[in-house]
């Protein structure tokens, strides 16, 4: 790499040693209790990464399986798949076979099945948010905060936006029910600018409308508008926050003046407590760091945005689209990029404080060291900004975080199986890149690798 | 010679793209009418009869052409004649130059060529880019086939005899252009006859003469000599006489099916002082079938109906008709689409965000509204798009026809319009069935997610383009050649490595190269 560009993402002081320093005491906090039940996944996790063929196959499946009536038709599915692969590992070639009488065939789709559910499982907190509370509430009582995302097929009719955004009302209220039961945990309720809500839904725009198109977001926008007005107007009557995700460029444009616009109507002046997300793998994504810090200074709300800063889980949608396409990808090709450019924006929303409230939303070890560590170099207390992991992926690192005394939050998805395969498929993608903070754990990379500077 | 790629579109989801189309459109529409000769022999003559309207408010005259007379287009002919000779004498790869600086016209002018196709044709903006883009693409692929065609194949060869096959120009090319893809498909049917070394005299669509003439004017910029290229504007006369021209060597047609079975039945009928077989590549319609599988991913297929049947209304030969759907999906797609059938937008062409703009002509939208009612006479459920734009713009309706009689005109034939039907098969084998006793074969689309189904139909269908999983529109040129089978066309890919046989001769030359018994 050049070194005006280490020179150019390194930070205005040396903040390496306790960055360092920070790293080993989280990876040391990291939980022995998920390890027990980690070992088969991981195993499973390390094979796919391994074999790019096995990998597709197994995503296919994952995606295929709510779609199918019964375990034959999942088997018949299975075998399909792993036809196509080049030189089918040993154990691989056997299921071949066994999906090849009707007996079998059954048992290997049961087998198949119960693997697709048993993955489903790790990254999906529950079908319902009544039957997640209970997990939710067992989180907060760790020290750990949530946010709930309600998975969902996608939304191609007006009638299926009504229901998404019905869903997310009946979700911030049975929350904040919910929420009523759990005891005081003074860190994920305060930070030094106001209160912090307990209920925190995460909602995805391109469910509430089904009229996104990339040429036209003002289509998208108008439409989602009047739901997620409804859904603010909920959330400051419930003192909730509401997080809007961000998703691919078909609907960035549209999400972000949807956000921004509603945050100036006057009625929003002072509640409720709002979050949108920036994406650290756009190569633009520091100019959209100033339209948001701009239009937030101009807004003058009482309660400040929350940003939640990740790297961004479209990449290789945006890499396909670009190239099918002739365009310049929007996304860094280099994974080390995306690094340094997350590294520049978390120096940057720290340095907002106390204008917007920042998430650090990251599984990389080192991202999250550097945050805080920045965060201690400029003087903000563990409380003034949040670290973010999803369930089922970070797991433990969240436990790391809340025994080193910082603030944290998981982010977890409900939803049932139909609604929750593309979810999963993303997660397990990531899970299973060559270039995931995972894989390099699996594959047993020291913790200096994994440490150093991008 | 660089390595052919496909011309990049627009990025129309970035606003500063959009703006400059905007802008283009307003100097489009600032301007008076373009005024479209016939151009012969390099001679322009301008004498405008005819008129091409904006489909979205027939008012606003577009173009205004001049029409071909029989005289000129003997005349176009005999000049082509001439200057063939010249053109196909030329080193293929000078040609190929010429053709490459014709998409470079093409190139620099392509947002005021999207606002013309806006304009002349209805087309919405994305789409409207995309022609702009695959008749650059044309250009620049035929020019790098031609020269690599020029070549010629291997052949055996043994002691004593050299052996050399030579592809050499037919001589006169006619292009009959249609007007939904209005700069893409003329571009590519005289890029074809013109990167082979043939003269082409074309003869638009009278919907689309202005589209038409930018091409003409970009090849006489880029060096293409006067005869070599001929514009001739007018109604279906003109194109009648055009192939019928005895000094015409091959006709390349892209439009309806009944056009298309005429230029091909006169062009076998011998005629006096011809002296060649004439070569016909017809393009005509499509009956295209969507079959959708149990396992499909309805998140997927829903999108892929909409933009497959009703974009550009439904006007292109590859649009969906027919979704073939099992059994158990039938209800929930069914109930889906339904409901999908609101987030359709149908306005002006001019506007971002437009799904479905007006239909090409009154008459296209007569025709739709007529097959729908008989559709429901018949007693099938027509369920369509409420919310029509004012004016007296050609718009017609989305409609999805459910419980249409298999035997009803909407289930048999091709209608041009925004219209899909919806019938549940027992079985993907039952939807293969239905496609294979069709007589168009142009595409198919398939939703599966068996690796082995879709094998099957690959094996099976008779469709000249099957797309697995998305949607049966937007072929790219060097990706998808595209091109039909059965009636719905002689077969030919276009944008693919074998379109240019079907401009040229093959010439086999054999030398004794023996002297004394002794071979060199």
């Amino acid at each position: 790499m050049p070194d005006t560009l280490v020179t150019a993402a390194a930070p205005p002081v040396d903040l390496e040693p306790q960055l360092l320093a920070l790293g080993r005491e989280l990876s040391e906090r990291r939980s022995p209790l998920h390890a027990a039940t980690r070992g088969a996944y991981d195993r499973a996790m390390a094979l796919a990464a391994s074999d790019p063929q096995l990998r597709a196959a197994l995503f296919r499946l994952v995606d295929v399986a709510p779609a199918c009536a019964g375990s034959a038709e999942l088997a018949e599915h299975l075998a399909a798949y792993l036809e196509e692969l080049d030189e089918p590992a040993p154990p691989v070639a056997l299921g071949t076979r066994a999906a090849t009488s009707p007996l079998a065939r059954r048992a290997t789709g049961r087998v198949a099945a119960t693997l697709v559910r048993s993955m489903a499982g790790r990254f999906i907190v529950g079908e319902s948010v009544a039957a997640a509370a209970p997990v939710l509430g067992r989180l907060w009582q760790r020290n750990t905060a949530v946010t709930v995302d309600l998975l969902g097929e996608a939304t191609v009719t007006p009638a299926e936006g009504e229901a998404y955004a019905r869903r997310c009302h009946e979700a911030l209220i049975s929350l904040t029910a919910a929420s009523k039961a759990w005891p005081e945990r003074p860190l994920l309720e305060r930070d030094g600018i106001g209160r912090l809500p307990r209920v925190n839904l995460s909602v995805k725009v391109t469910a509430l409308t089904p009229l996104t198109r990339a040429e036209a977001p003002d289509r998208g926008r108008l439409d989602a508008a009047r739901h997620l007005r409804a859904l603010l107007r909920r959330a400051k009557e419930l003192n909730a926050h509401l997080h809007v995700d961000m998703e691919s460029m078909a609907s960035r444009e549209l999400i972000l003046e949807l956000v921004l616009d509603l945050l100036d109507e006057p009625e929003f002046a002072d509640g409720p407590s709002t979050g949108l997300v920036l994406q650290a793998y756009l190569r633009d994504s520091e100019e959209l760091l100033d339209r948001i810090l701009e239009r937030t200074a101009a807004a003058q709300r009482a309660v400040p945005l929350t940003v939640r800063l990740v790297k961004g889980a479209y990449w290789d949608h945006e890499t396909i689209e670009a190239a099918q396409n002739g365009w310049t990808p929007p996304v860094w090709t280099d994974k080390a990029e995306s690094d340094r450019c997350f590294e520049r924006l978390t120096r940057r929303l720290l340095d907002a404080h106390p204008l917007v409230r920042t998430a650090i939303a990251s599984h990389n070890l080192r991202s999250v060291a550097h945050a805080v560590a920045y965060a201690r170099h400029v003087g903000l207390q563990p409380r003034d900004f949040e670290l973010q992991v999803l369930r089922g992926l970070g797991d433990d690192l969240q436990d790391a975080l809340a025994a080193a005394g910082l603030r944290g939050r998981t982010y977890c998805p409900v939803g049932d199986m139909v609604a929750g395969m593309a979810y999963l498929v993303r997660r397990l993608l990531e899970n299973t890149s060559n270039t995931s903070f995972l894989a390099s754990r699996a594959s047993g990379s020291d913790l200096e690798e994994l440490l150093r500077r991008p | 010679m660089t390595d052919f790629r496909n011309e990049p579109f627009l990025e129309l989801r970035r606003a500063h793209e959009r703006d400059r189309l905007i802008a283009a459109l307003d100097a489009f529409d600032a301007a008076p009418p373009i005024e479209v000769p016939v151009i012969v022999g390099g001679e322009r003559r301008v004498d405008p009869t005819a008129a091409s309207v904006d489909p979205g408010m027939p008012d606003r005259v577009v173009a205004a052409a001049t029409t071909a007379t029989p005289a000129e287009v003997d005349a176009a002919v005999e000049a082509a004649g001439a200057a063939a000779r010249v053109w196909g004498g030329m080193p293929a790869a000078e040609r190929a130059a010429i053709l490459a600086r014709a998409a470079g016209e093409l190139r620099s002018r392509r947002y005021e060529l999207a606002a013309l196709a806006v304009r002349e044709c209805a087309k919405p903006w994305v789409e409207a880019d995309i022609d702009v883009c695959e008749a650059i693409d044309f250009l620049e692929y035929y020019s790098r086939r031609a020269v690599l065609l020029d070549a010629g194949p291997e052949l055996i060869q043994l002691p004593g005899e050299r052996n050399t096959l030579h592809y050499r120009p037919r001589g006169v090319s006619a292009v009959i252009a249609p007007w939904n893809f209005p700069i893409a498909i003329a571009t590519g049917m005289t890029a074809a006859g013109l990167a082979t070394g043939n003269a082409v005299c074309l003869k638009p669509a009278e919907q689309s003469p202005a589209c038409a003439f930018a091409l003409v004017e970009a090849l006489e910029r880029a060096g293409v000599p006067a005869g070599a290229i001929a514009l001739l504007p007018g109604e279906g006369d003109v194109g009648a006489a055009l192939a019928d021209h005895p000094g015409v060597h091959t006709i390349a047609f892209t439009g309806s099916g009944a056009v298309g079975l005429e230029i091909l039945r006169r062009a076998a009928e011998p005629r006096d002082g011809r002296r060649h077989l004439k070569r016909v590549v017809a393009e005509m319609g499509g009956k295209n079938c969507l079959i959708v599988d149990a396992d499909a991913d309805l998140d997927d297929v829903v999108p892929a109906v909409l933009a497959s049947a009703f974009g550009f209304a439904g006007q292109k030969c590859s649009a969906a008709s027919r979704v073939l759907v099992h059994e158990r999906v039938a209800d929930v797609l069914s109930e889906r689409l339904r409901g999908s059938l609101e987030t359709l937008l149908v306005g002006q062409a001019e506007t971002f965000g437009t799904d479905v703009p007006p239909l090409i002509e009154g008459a296209s939208r007569d025709r739709v509204e007529r097959v729908v009612a008989e559709a429901v006479q018949a007693g099938a459920e027509a369920e369509r798009v409420r919310r029509l734009p004012d004016g007296d713009g050609f718009f017609s309706a989305p409609t999805v026809v459910f419980g249409a009689p298999p035997e009803s005109f909407v289930v048999r034939e091709e209608i041009f319009g925004p219209v899909v039907t919806v019938e549940p098969v027992a079985s993907v084998d039952a939807a293969c069935d239905i496609v294979d006793a069709q007589a168009h074969a142009l595409t198919g689309g398939l939703f599966s997610r068996n690796p082995r189904t879709i094998a099957a139909v690959a094996r099976r269908t008779p469709v000249g383009n099957l797309y697995v999983n998305r949607g049966t529109t937007g072929s790219m040129v060097g990706r998808q050649p595209f091109g039909g089978n059965r009636l719905s066309g002689t077969g030919t890919k276009a944008g693919g490595p074998d379109y240019l046989l079907h401009f040229v001769e093959p010439v086999v030359v054999t030398e004794n190269t023996v002297r004394h018994g002794l071979a060199p």
